[in-house]
């Protein structure tokens, strides 16, 4: 149970803080964009800083200058969007079999002359020993929470591009996974892990630019901060950054200070007017290292009720038309779901397991044992929990 | 023949059925059989239509129907019409029982509209007229003038039959006279 009059005075508290930093909001946004302009004149020369350094955080790669915007482009009559999400019930040991489940929701909503709408979700049920045990640096164990999460995360794009295949022929196709396409959380796992998990997703990628059809990530309300990292390089007066080695510690600030704790959504908001998109960008996620040649680039949008974050591979990065379809897709399909995009919305309808479900899953084992005459024992734990006692 | 609807709440008095699509549903006062021995005999007396999810709120978006399905098809697949249904009679080995079925019709029987020959034969005597005026919680008057339109219109309004109706009507509604030249008067 949780005193609500304890954590009233926490909360209290923690906006006193805050306050000190929406004070100073106002001059940390005026600097972040005359340095988003200064540094578009010669972006070539903070381009080729941001190669050489080495800084404590992300950089965006910039090939471009910071601050084009490109204006929303017609959208086509007719087009497919895909999408698909994932729900798990995680394998709980109180429970009477070891087994977990995932649920992964497809949808295929067509725009246009011959306008349709699928939406559907398959559940599995996992308990063979494959499924339960993975190799975790050379060694075999239970499949835990975050295992099944990479699990469910391959699956997702595993049945985006089934549907990708399914639709190939419709005009105008857009696949729109929940979320980034940077596994980010695969660093510090064990290569075997990371194998098993990166290798397929890298081929779906791979798979997708032979479809030509755009994979695109989208990311709501983010909290990303490259493009300010890559400003704040450009505050810092050394030539060639290496943070490990900063020579201004001793300042009362550092010269790479004074827009910390913007994001990347602050500054873009200021820029981009309903429907724009900012430039492309190249993520430096250290996780990249492994894309080889799918390198994942990425652009803000300003879709009327917030700034979106969409990331891209590098085919779709390179390829001027390809670009402008998923801009206008993209903003069309927030658009329609009044500020979310509907095709993402709705796989998640379709996927969601809900803490009701779950029970009924684990009693829906439970009355199929007895039926089938087994010994079911669940620990005290589990029936605590069920049923708690006065 | 097509079905128009499954069943999805069955009781003695009366079932729920969905319509298999979105706003298709038998109108009001339309008479409908089950596939389920015994066939169950019925009256359509109420139509809804609504969100198939619970949670889910349908919302306005400021767009035409066809607009609608061009540009924002999923709300289609995610919304539900659903009919309410009157008991009136049942089929035992084909022999119509003006009385409510010994069982309901089981969850997921087929809902067919009736045949005109059913639909004469349901509406011959006044039974059904007894069934709408002694239920509960149902537009009654209503459910009355469009069952007798219904009856009367494959009839090709044959004028005895109207009057035969009005006449059982009369006696039905005797101390209701307002009630009763209400119904009278919209009927024809």
């Amino acid at each position: 149970m949780l005193n609500f009059h304890l954590v009233k005075s926490q909360i209290d508290t923690m906006l006193g803080e805050r306050k000190h930093f929406v004070d100073e909001f106002g001059e940390k946004i005026k600097l972040a964009q005359s340095e988003l302009h200064n540094k578009s004149q010669n972006w070539e020369e903070l381009s080729q800083k941001i190669q050489q350094s080495k800084t404590s955080w992300l950089l965006a790669g910039i090939s471009t200058s910071l601050n084009i915007t490109s204006t929303l482009p017609e959208r086509p009559i007719n087009y497919t969007a895909i999408s698909s999400d994932g729900s798990q019930i995680f394998p709980d040991r109180h429970e009477a079999l070891p087994c977990y489940l995932i649920n992964i929701s497809s949808v295929v909503l067509n725009y246009g002359d011959n306008s349709s709408a699928n939406l559907t979700s398959d559940p599995v049920l996992f308990y063979k020993d494959e499924d339960r045990f993975t190799f975790w640096d050379g060694k075999k164990v239970p499949a835990n929470s975050n295992v099944i999460s990479h699990k469910r995360t391959l699956m997702e794009f595993e049945k985006l591009l089934d549907l990708a295949n399914e639709n190939s022929d419709r005009e105008n196709a857009i696949s729109i996974s929940d979320g980034t396409l940077i596994l980010w959380s695969l660093e510090g796992t064990p290569s075997d892990f990371k194998k098993a998990i990166l290798k397929p997703f890298l081929d779906i990628i791979k798979e997708f630019k032979n479809l030509r059809i755009p994979l695109i990530g989208y990311i709501s309300y983010p909290s990303s901060t490259d493009v300010i990292n890559t400003l704040r390089l450009g505050l810092c007066p050394e030539k060639v950054s290496y943070c490990n080695q900063c020579p201004y510690t001793e300042l009362p600030e550092l010269p790479c200070s004074p827009i910390e704790g913007l994001t990347d959504r602050n500054l873009f908001s200021t820029l981009l007017k309903q429907g724009e998109m900012s430039a492309v960008f190249r993520s430096s996620s250290k996780i990249l290292e492994s894309y080889g040649d799918h390198n994942i680039y990425f652009f803000y949008l300003n879709i009327g009720q917030e700034i979106a974050r969409v990331e891209i591979p590098k085919w779709i990065a390179e390829d001027s038309e390809m670009l402008k379809l998923v801009h206008t897709l993209v903003y069309d399909q927030a658009k329609k779901g009044k500020g979310y995009p509907v095709a993402i919305s709705e796989s998640h309808e379709k996927a969601v397991v809900r803490g009701k479900d779950r029970n009924y899953f684990f009693d829906l084992i439970k009355d199929s044992m007895v039926k089938a005459d087994f010994n079911v024992s669940i620990s005290r734990k589990g029936v605590s929990k069920r049923v708690p006692g006065v | 023949m097509e079905h128009i609807g499954e069943v999805i709440e069955s009781s003695t008095k009366g079932f729920i059925a969905q319509s298999p699509k979105v706003g298709e549903s038998p109108s009001f006062g339309t008479f409908v059989k089950t596939d389920s021995t015994p066939v169950v005999y019925g009256l359509v007396y109420e139509i809804i239509t609504e969100s198939g999810e619970p949670g889910r709120k349908p919302t306005a978006y400021d767009m035409s129907i066809d607009e609608l399905k061009r540009e924002q098809p999923q709300i289609f697949e995610l919304l539900k019409t659903e009919f309410h249904v009157l008991t009136i009679a049942y089929a035992q080995s084909k022999e119509i029982k003006f009385t409510l079925s010994p069982l309901p019709s089981p969850i997921h029987s087929f809902v067919y509209e009736c045949t005109n020959k059913e639909k004469k034969e349901l509406s011959q005597q006044d039974f059904f007229l007894r069934t709408i005026m002694s239920s509960s919680n149902i537009s009654i008057d209503d459910l009355i003038i469009s069952s007798l339109s219904n009856a009367g219109k494959i009839r090709k309004n044959d004028d005895e039959y109207i009057v035969r109706m009005g006449k059982s009507l009369s006696r039905y509604f005797k101390d209701d006279y307002e009630r009763l030249s209400s119904i009278l008067r919209r009927i024809l």
